[in-house]
């Protein structure tokens, strides 16, 4: 991507930087009128966009096959049109008919394929010896085979967490905190990969580097 | 004294924080560290599964990671499908992601590869499907009946790409780049049902949650965010934005550390002195 030449291509990328800069306003300064402009005009394009791209696949899936003689896609659209009485608090009760059938769906489909990778494969991997054995390898399958153990262990409540569990779930209860302090880690690297590129945008707009 | 120090430093203005941070960040841009990357083996495995694509065989693209993901998505998504574009595989995109398309056009126009392809014939962008895992497992059994056309409106049998293929058996791999759980989706409508290997180019945050995945074998390859996509740019042998993103991660990172000493250190220090 090179930088633009034309008045709209650098109409363009100012205005992103400058509406980037209101945004970074907050944290930088404060709540200000331009925070708050660049915030409302972000949401009001992200929602026009969202309700476009809705209409636009409502009509390529259902209403074109159905004006195309394909019946049948009559009835998600009537499911969808159920859907609004959610508003009525008269009529309330006939949405619920196509979230059940959208819960129930989604449920069905999703269980078909959660036992092997979430649960069998999960467990198979967890007990299998390790193909190498070097230390790193056996100190992985150790961790990962007790921290399984002790971390469910934790979940006991219907037992007292004292006597012969009580080291073992107070171990699980630790690596659970390492786990989610992991979780935690990378949610930090993803910011500062999101800061990271936004930061590099500014150098790129002002050209103190190639874009 | 030492108590008075520690109390001021715990009371630093955060946006003072944020200045320095944002700084830290530009610094590597205009004078990159050359900080080194080595290769894991999810991404190894990832590029290797890229690389086994043979010509004229199809791979799906799921761009389910919007325009501010692409710090992190994007330069892994860049540098796979350059080796797609040298292994002459044929390449269909499609967004679960309203502004997908603006990923999917960051691409074409970061591989210069793609001016020697032809669209419609090599590669072909279908759009958007909504339906979150139903959609998904609708494509897996019948691509028509989601798409009826690309999204330039050319109708989907005019497209020479699309002449054989309609059902996941028709597709060699998924490459599915994620800001959240749709990857979980082609693995169970995918990768359980039809044997289609699937591999996760995601952001950093998710990158624990698909690990156990990568390690049973469920997904052939896994990229983790920039760092992810520092690695395959090494491996395809074109350093790019990644590889400078991954200097200026560092660098905040060791703020963050300092910060995060500092602070506890304060916190002992004054630790019942209040």
């Amino acid at each position: 991507m090179a930088y633009p030449t034309d008045v709209v291509g650098i109409l363009g990328i100012w205005s992103a930087l400058l509406l980037m800069l209101m945004i970074y306003s907050y944290p930088l300064y404060k709540e200000n009128p331009f925070f708050r402009f660049a915030e409302h005009l972000f949401i009001g394009l992200a929602l026009a966009i969202a309700v476009i791209t809705a209409i636009q696949t409502t009509m390529r899936m259902a209403v074109t096959p159905v004006l195309g003689g394909d019946i049948v896609y009559v009835i998600p659209i009537i499911l969808g049109f159920m859907m609004y009485f959610i508003f009525s608090s008269d009529y309330r009760w006939v949405s619920r008919y196509p979230i059940a059938i959208l819960v129930g769906s989604a449920i069905g489909l999703g269980m078909r394929g959660v036992i092997i990778p979430n649960i069998l494969t999960q467990i198979i991997n967890t007990i299998t010896f390790p193909k190498s054995t070097d230390f790193m390898s056996m100190f992985n399958f150790v961790y990962i085979a007790l921290g399984t153990l002790f971390a469910v262990m934790y979940f006991l409540l219907t037992y007292e967490h004292k006597g012969a569990i009580l080291y073992p779930t107070r171990l699980g209860r630790w690596l659970i905190m390492i786990g989610l302090g992991a979780y935690y880690g990378n949610t930090v690297l993803f910011r500062m990969s999101m800061l990271s590129g936004r930061a590099q945008y500014l150098l790129q707009v002002l050209r103190i580097i190639p874009m | 004294m030492s108590q008075g120090i520690w109390n001021r430093l715990q009371m630093i203005d955060r946006r003072i924080i944020y200045w320095v941070l944002f700084i830290i960040l530009m610094i590597p841009f205009i004078r990159p560290l050359g900080l080194p990357v080595s290769i894991t083996d999810q991404t190894r495995d990832l590029y290797n599964g890229i690389r086994s694509v043979k010509e004229g065989e199809v791979v799906v693209i799921n761009i389910s990671s919007g325009v501010s993901a692409w710090a992190e998505c994007l330069p892994s998504l860049v540098a796979s499908v350059k080796v797609l574009n040298q292994q002459k595989a044929k390449i269909i995109f499609w967004t679960s992601f309203v502004d997908g398309q603006l990923t999917y056009e960051a691409i074409v126009s970061k591989v210069p590869s793609f001016k020697e392809r032809v669209y419609g014939t090599d590669y072909v962008y279908l759009g958007y499907y909504a339906g979150a895992e139903t959609g998904v497992a609708q494509l897996a059994k019948d691509i028509r009946s989601v798409f009826t056309a690309d999204y330039k409106g050319t109708p989907i049998n005019q497209l020479p790409i699309m002449q054989n293929v309609n059902k996941a058996e028709d597709v060699k791999l998924v490459l599915s780049s994620d800001t959240g759980d749709v990857c979980d989706y082609y693995i169970r409508q995918w990768r359980v049902p039809y044997g289609v290997p699937v591999a996760e180019i995601g952001i950093a945050m998710i990158y624990s949650s698909y690990q156990p995945h990568y390690k049973a074998g469920i997904l052939f390859g896994l990229s983790n965010g920039s760092r992810g996509g520092a690695e395959l740019e090494k491996l395809v042998g074109e350093l790019g934005d990644a590889t400078t993103t991954m200097d200026a991660i560092n660098s905040s990172h060791l703020l963050v550390i300092f910060c995060i000493v500092l602070a506890n250190l304060g916190y002992l220090a004054t630790r019942g002195k209040k």
